[in-house]
């Protein structure tokens, strides 16, 4: 069964990490990195993305003609999607163990992160949902 | 260049899906059916990926020993994601217009749902 792990936070956690040192940015890469690799290595591994900047984030919505109609104004509590990684596992479980080592990524000075990872189980097809 | 298209929603706005008639349901399906299609036969199409009911969801941290503790309590407001579309496209313009697409797929009795559509760009990011 697959399941998306995904990375939110608010524009002010984005604008928190920008400020980071570069040591501790290149810790948190190499970490992301070598969490990947082991997914790939044990075959777990679906795909993952990383997302640009909250600022360049469009909502759009379609016009009365189906125009795009584009805004960039989100509440502060906005949380924004900040990367994700669809893992291919044998139970939730085994998911929220893989969630759990993200969380700990290290943040500044090294520290776990503890940073919050939302599981979500991921449709094979709409008829999955049960409706 | 690539951006991801993402559909959200409340709880509340999962719930109103349930009551829709499944002629209405079959309707939107067939109308995001039709964009993806389009999308193959332009070279936009990457990926898309729809996900289960938010109730399953669960949030995860870890415990200073690395075990995980989940959580499945959310506040109302939170937006959850319901499904994305990947596309490779010229310009965020049409990036935007294909969203405007999406939001306006039918919902119940036909009418457009209007949905908001986030787009986003791809971080150039080395950890990709």
């Amino acid at each position: 069964m697959k399941y998306i792990l995904m990375m939110n936070g608010k524009k002010s956690d984005f604008d928190g990490y920008a400020q980071w040192s570069k040591e501790d940015l290149q810790a948190n890469v190499a970490f992301m990195r070598a969490f990947s690799r082991e997914l790939k290595d044990s075959g777990t591994f679906v795909t993952s993305e990383g997302l640009g900047w909250p600022i360049e984030a469009r909502l759009v919505r379609a016009g009365s003609q189906g125009e795009p109609i584009t805004d960039g104004v989100f509440p502060e509590s906005k949380e924004f999607l900040a990367g994700y990684w669809i893992v291919d596992v044998e139970s939730p479980e085994q998911a929220y163990a893989i969630a759990a080592r993200l969380s700990h990524a290290p943040g500044p000075g090294g520290e776990p992160g503890n940073m919050p990872v939302e599981v979500r189980r991921v449709l094979s097809s709409h008829s999955d949902l049960g409706l | 260049m690539k951006y991801i298209l993402l559909m959200s929603s409340t709880k509340a706005g999962v719930s109103g899906y349930h009551t829709w008639s499944q002629s209405d349901r079959d309707a939107h399906m067939q109308t995001l059916g039709a964009i993806v299609k389009e999308l193959v036969e332009t070279g936009e199409f990457a990926a898309t990926q729809g996900l289960a009911e938010p109730k399953e969801a669960k949030v995860v941290r870890g415990e200073k020993n690395g075990l995980p503790v989940t959580d499945g309590i959310f506040p109302e407001s939170k937006e959850f994601l319901l499904g994305y579309w990947i596309v490779d496209v010229a310009t965020p313009e049409r990036a935007y217009a294909i969203a405007g697409r999406i939001s306006a797929a039918p919902g119940p009795r036909r009418v457009p749902t209007n949905m908001p559509i986030e787009v986003r760009q791809f971080a150039e990011h080395p950890a990709n």
